[in-house]
């Protein structure tokens, strides 16, 4: 089904419109343009370098991104920091693993919960965990990561480092959560699971996705929509079965 | 057998001062890749800062103190952060490296010719004396070095595994890229970690210069023991400039009574050539990865 047919009068939550990335010559990311509706879960696919994760850093902020706007529910954050981001409920995952890598996975989870401002006095004096065990445990439920709780980050295999960082990105109840390759590295038992939590995520709390993946069965089973991206520009837009019949889009895959 | 067990004492009190000065060596290092050769002289500076305020303001020694203590966060926490390292880290680890060998001879020039060439009495709160235990004759000075390093260096653990704050600090020398999208001020955390460093400095020094004299070359001896155990005990953890602190003024003090007091200063070193052949992460250590 696709979410946001049934969400037209709300307006998208994110919307992207025109936005450019040039490293010199290397036109990263040139022209970009889409929607995401309340709730709903939007892929992007491209070959290797065609701009997606520039794409994301432009979008939260840690790049600037060389033309273009974003917007947020209508208010503009083009060029806003991650931080001013993470506030307002963007969270987002990494392509390459980012975690702290000799913190336990619940301070990981801790720590990606936590509101970081405040005096220094607060911090020093309130609690540690700052009330976020108990969300910490679900997350940790929720991703299978009960039996590794205690370990360090660091020693988790690939896989499981994957999971942690989806969970910490959900650590801080996001409305709107980037997803850069989550399943990369992740076996197919974990896949399928690691699909059944962001579903059920997206369901129960009514959060936004958007999602950058290689594995094509990943993608057009979990999204409801598709933006397919090829050397910086968007290719395509449209339901899976749009984009799987789409002859642009077979050529961009198989061709080159 | 007694001289043995004095000998370990001994050791354990110049062991804890150097792990002091280890540590914040460790914690500079993993927040703001500088390796910081003026360490020594960071340990050497505050007990003359006290002596010179009351030589030259006439402070009553408890003013002095305040003054000092003050003085050297204010200019080797804050300052050292804000005017050397911020402007030379963009031109790479080796010239900020250099740049504080630079300060360590400006250093120890100023208090040489700004305060004395000569070895000062510096006082202390602990009253020379010893106690006899098991036989052994056991120095006051040595014992109060001890525990109060050891207190200190265990508030400092606690604080940095146990409290928001602590977290944070270990989030900034672990990942600064996410500790920043997650909101964590990565600037402050490593102003903290230097201001932590200036601390331990101050308390090595008063701690070290009742026992050895307040002299403005203090700080080649203890800048090398704390380069070394840093190194010894793998150079990006807290807990293993702890353990190389310790094994460094041990070592120190043992080769001293039983080989040759000539060839003291060498013993260290040939220690940290063997760690450098056998085990170059360290002895704790592993590698590539920076911890608090
Ligand atoms: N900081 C940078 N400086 C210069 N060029 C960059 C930078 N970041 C990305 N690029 C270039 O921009 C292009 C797009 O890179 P990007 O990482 O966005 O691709 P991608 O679609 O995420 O690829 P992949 O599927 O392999 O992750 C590539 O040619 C890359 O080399
Ligand atoms: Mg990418």
């Amino acid at each position: 089904m696709n979410a946001h047919v049934n969400l037209p009068a709300s307006g998208p939550v994110l919307k992207v419109d025109g936005l450019k990335k040039h490293f010199g010559g290397i036109k990263a990311v040139d022209g970009v343009s889409f929607e995401v509706f309340e709730g709903e879960i939007l892929g992007i696919i491209g070959p290797n370098g065609c701009g997606k994760s520039t794409l994301f850093n432009c979008i939260l902020g840690q790049l600037q991104p060389t033309e273009g706007a974003v917007t947020l529910d209508g208010e503009a954050i083009t060029g806003l920091f991650p931080a001013e981001l993470n506030r307002r409920g963007v969270s987002r995952t990494f392509q390459l693993l980012q975690v702290f890598p000799n913190l336990t996975v619940r301070e990981n989870l801790i720590l990606a919960g936590q509101e970081h401002q405040g005096s220094m006095l607060s911090r020093l004096l309130g609690p540690k965990d700052a009330g976020l065990t108990a969300e910490a445990e679900k997350m940790i439920g929720f991703f299978n990561l009960g039996h590794l709780a205690d370990s360090k980050a660091g020693g988790l295999s690939y896989g499981q480092q994957k999971l942690l960082d989806a969970a910490m990105a959900f650590m801080a109840g996001p409305r709107l959560v980037l997803l850069d390759e989550p399943a990369g590295g992740v076996n197919l038992t974990m896949l399928a699971s690691l699909k059944e939590r962001l579903e059920a995520i997206n369901k129960e709390q009514g959060a936004t996705f958007v999602v950058i993946e290689h594995n094509m069965d990943f993608v057009m089973s979990l999204c409801s929509r598709v933006v397919v991206m090829a050397e910086g520009k968007v290719l395509a837009i449209g339901t899976p079965a749009e984009i799987r019949a789409n002859p642009a889009v077979i050529e961009a895959y198989l061709g080159h | 057998m007694d001289q043995f067990v004095q000998l370990i004492l001994a050791g354990l009190a110049t062991g804890a001062i150097y792990a002091l000065a280890a540590i914040g060596f460790t914690l500079v290092w993993q927040t703001s890749q500088t390796i910081n050769f003026a360490q020594g002289e960071f340990v050497m500076l505050p007990a003359i800062l006290v002596l010179a305020a009351v030589k030259f303001l006439h402070a009553p020694l408890p003013v002095a103190v305040l003054m000092a203590v003050g003085g050297f966060l204010l200019l080797f926490g804050f300052g050292f952060k804000q005017y050397i390292v911020n402007p030379m880290a963009r031109h790479g680890i080796l010239p900020l490296a250099i740049a504080t060998m630079a300060l360590s001879i400006l250093m120890k020039e100023s208090a040489k010719d700004g305060f004395s060439a000569e070895a000062q009495q510096f006082p202390s709160l602990v009253p020379e004396g010893a106690i006899q235990l098991f036989g052994a004759t056991l120095s006051l000075r040595d014992i109060a070095i001890f525990v109060v390093a050891v207190v200190a260096i265990v508030g400092l653990q606690l604080f940095v595994t146990r409290t928001k704050t602590g977290r944070m600090m270990q989030a900034t020398a672990q990942n600064p890229t996410v500790a920043r999208i997650l909101g964590i001020s990565t600037e402050k955390m490593i102003l903290l970690t230097f201001l932590i460093n200036a601390g331990l400095a101050i308390l090595a020094s008063f701690l070290i210069s009742p026992v050895y004299l307040a002299k403005f070359s203090n700080g080649e001896v203890i800048g090398t023991a704390a380069f070394i155990a840093a190194i010894v005990g793998g150079f990006n953890q807290v807990r293993g400039a702890l353990a190389g602190g310790f094994i460094v003024g041990l070592v120190d003090n043992l080769a001293a009574a039983y080989v040759s007091s000539a060839y003291r200063a060498a013993v260290p070193l040939v220690l940290l050539v063997l760690v450098i052949l056998f085990k170059p992460e360290g002895l704790l250590g592993s590698k590539e990865e920076r911890t608090v």
